[in-house]
């Protein structure tokens, strides 16, 4: 691989042990990948395992000396850098069934991890949708790990990141530079198959749970090849376009797609294909959404236990429709309802008035978790209008301890209220 | 004996141990558990072996943002195998063997799924990028 003098010198050891290590990670993947050369980068968003997977424990510790051997020697990060949400807020550990000593040993690991990011630079941001607070352009290079963040800088901005996994977005943070490979390059970026919606079907008439659905329905059919979407508006809210990316970034594990009209890339079809023919071409009917609602729906019957939102984090739109439908009455006593946004959110939010509505019915909102991970201790059955949750917490499968049911935001909020799932079944 | 060349991801010296072979694409996070070095994604054609302390020879690694992690907790529980054997190296399983200091060779002209067996006794040298197979029936 070529690498330019600054990059010879930190993989030399001149900026210390902690860069010299980053640049290894950097070269060693590149090289393996077959990248020509690195990359200069303008931002991270990052995942330390320390702050976000299972910060207790034995992997807990592990988590703590993994990054600390890494950001060994660091005073500050090369770029500006944004993080991913905190694993689990501690004041509500105990409602989503953690186990006192785990709730000690993440305040030890989790809260400490934190307040050592923060002094290396990072935006306290604790969220997986970063965009909120930095926004790409075209053509701009990054690091990011997060489905739905990647997905998104790719297919909203044109900006141009892989999927990173957490030790390489840290890696290069602190180096500056990633491997020049994969959808970094032009070549690698064209759409492949086409998919659009049947005529029989209209986005306009979507709640956001069918944006759950058509987005579960396209990635089953699109699986790794990167598709070109037909037909969604133009003017589809970002909410609406949350729930779209979320599922299809986990379920496909793609880091672009092209929306016709809506990616900077893909003004047209043939500008979205550059120039090659598609490899497939699918139409999602009202059975592929009727099947994803079913997959996506694995409990039987209408108790639930507890409905968890925030997968990714609340947008102001949610809030306003949970509200809405929370006005002057009670949360049901047999439901655990937990909320979770970014702190910026949540602090508009509760300017709003939102926030004050549903605390008073009962309801519970903390910013910067990760209610994905944070709810893998409830049992029961769980409640969400996130897909993208329902695969953390049962992975489509009915078999194990916890199961989901899935629907819109609205209809979440009204199964809060009257105890009984309001939703599709 | 049978001698094949591919790219080495550091100089981790030379080691020597039994292979462990799969068709499958292997993830660390979640696919493997960490505590006991057991296969043990639902399908998988290795499901129920251990990779601990084996040559694990493998067609190329699979997984999502957190398998760098998994893999640094599996060589943290002392359940890593001993060196890995690949086709292709995914980033993620360069950079969880490059923190774990595991010897991995990829990048061969031959598909090491089809030349080496399960209980092979094969030699990794991480200096050169060599390895040398015995079949372990012989």
């Amino acid at each position: 691989m070529k690498l330019e003098k600054d990059q010879e010198q930190m993989l030399a050891g001149k900026e210390g042990r902690g860069v010299q290590k980053a640049m290894e990670i950097m070269v060693g993947i590149g090289e393996a990948q077959g990248a020509e050369d690195l990359v200069k980068i303008n931002y991270a968003h990052l995942m330390p395992p320390d702050v976000m997977f299972m910060p207790y424990g034995k992997q807990g510790q592990w988590a703590h000396e993994m990054t600390r051997e890494l950001t060994q020697d660091i005073e500050k990060f090369k770029v500006p850098c944004t993080i991913e949400p905190k694993f689990c807020d501690l004041s509500i550990a105990k409602d989503l069934l953690f186990p006192d000593e785990v709730i000690q040993e993440m305040a030890e690991i989790q809260e400490k991890a934190a307040d050592f990011y923060e002094k290396l630079g990072v935006v306290p941001t604790y969220t997986a949708m970063p965009f909120y607070y930095y926004r790409g352009w075209l053509g701009e290079h990054v690091s990011i790990s997060e489905s739905i963040a990647t997905l998104w800088f790719n297919t909203m901005f044109g900006g141009r990141c892989e999927r990173d996994d957490g030790v390489k977005s840290l890696a290069a943070a602190i180096c500056g530079y990633v491997p020049n490979e994969g959808i970094h390059l032009d070549e690698n970026r064209h759409g492949e198959v086409i998919i659009r919606l049947s005529e029989s079907l209209d986005f306009k008439n979507f709640s956001d749970g069918d944006w759950d659905a058509f987005s579960l329905a396209a990635s089953r059919k699109c699986r790794d090849k990167r598709p070109v979407f037909l037909g969604i508006p133009a003017n589809t809210p970002i909410t609406d376009m949350k729930h779209l990316l979320a599922v299809i970034a986990v379920e496909s594990g793609l880091a672009l797609m092209h929306i016709v009209g809506i990616t900077p890339e893909a003004p047209t079809l043939e500008s979205a294909l550059m120039g090659r023919k598609p490899l497939d071409e699918f139409v999602i009917d009202q059975n592929d959404i009727d099947e994803a609602y079913s997959l996506a729906n694995t409990a039987t019957g209408s108790e639930v236990d507890f409905i968890l939102m925030g997968c990714p984090h609340l947008t102001m739109r949610e809030f306003r429709e949970i509200a809405e439908v929370l006005d002057g009455k009670k949360v049901h006593k047999n439901i655990t309802f937990i909320m979770t946004t970014q702190r910026t959110m949540l602090e508009q939010a509760e300017d709003l008035g939102y926030i004050q509505t549903i605390r008073n019915a009962g309801g519970i909102v903390v910013p910067d978790m990760c209610i994905a991970f944070a709810g893998t201790q409830a049992r029961g059955t769980i409640a969400t209008n996130s897909i993208k949750a329902v695969f953390f917490y049962a992975g489509f499968s009915s078999d194990g301890s916890r199961k989901v049911r899935f629907g819109s935001t609205i209809e979440c909020a009204q199964t809060a209220i009257s105890g009984k799932w309001e939703g599709r079944k | 004996m049978a001698v094949y060349k591919g790219k080495s991801i550091g100089n981790f010296g030379i080691v020597e141990g039994e292979a462990l072979v799969t068709t499958d694409l292997v993830a660390f996070w979640a696919g493997t558990n960490w505590e006991t070095g057991e296969i043990v994604e639902v399908g998988h054609e290795a499901r129920g072996k251990n990779v601990a302390g084996k040559i694990l020879v493998f067609p190329k690694g699979k997984g999502g943002a957190g398998d760098t992690f998994g893999y640094y907790y599996l060589a943290k529980s002392g359940k890593a195998p001993c060196a890995m054997i690949c086709n292709d190296g995914l980033g993620q399983t360069v950079a969880g063997a490059l923190l774990a200091k595991t010897p991995m060779i990829y990048g061969f002209d031959k598909n090491v799924v089809d030349v080496i067996d399960t209980g092979d006794i094969v030699s990794v040298n991480t200096e050169n990028g060599e390895i040398e197979v015995k079949k372990g029936n012989a």
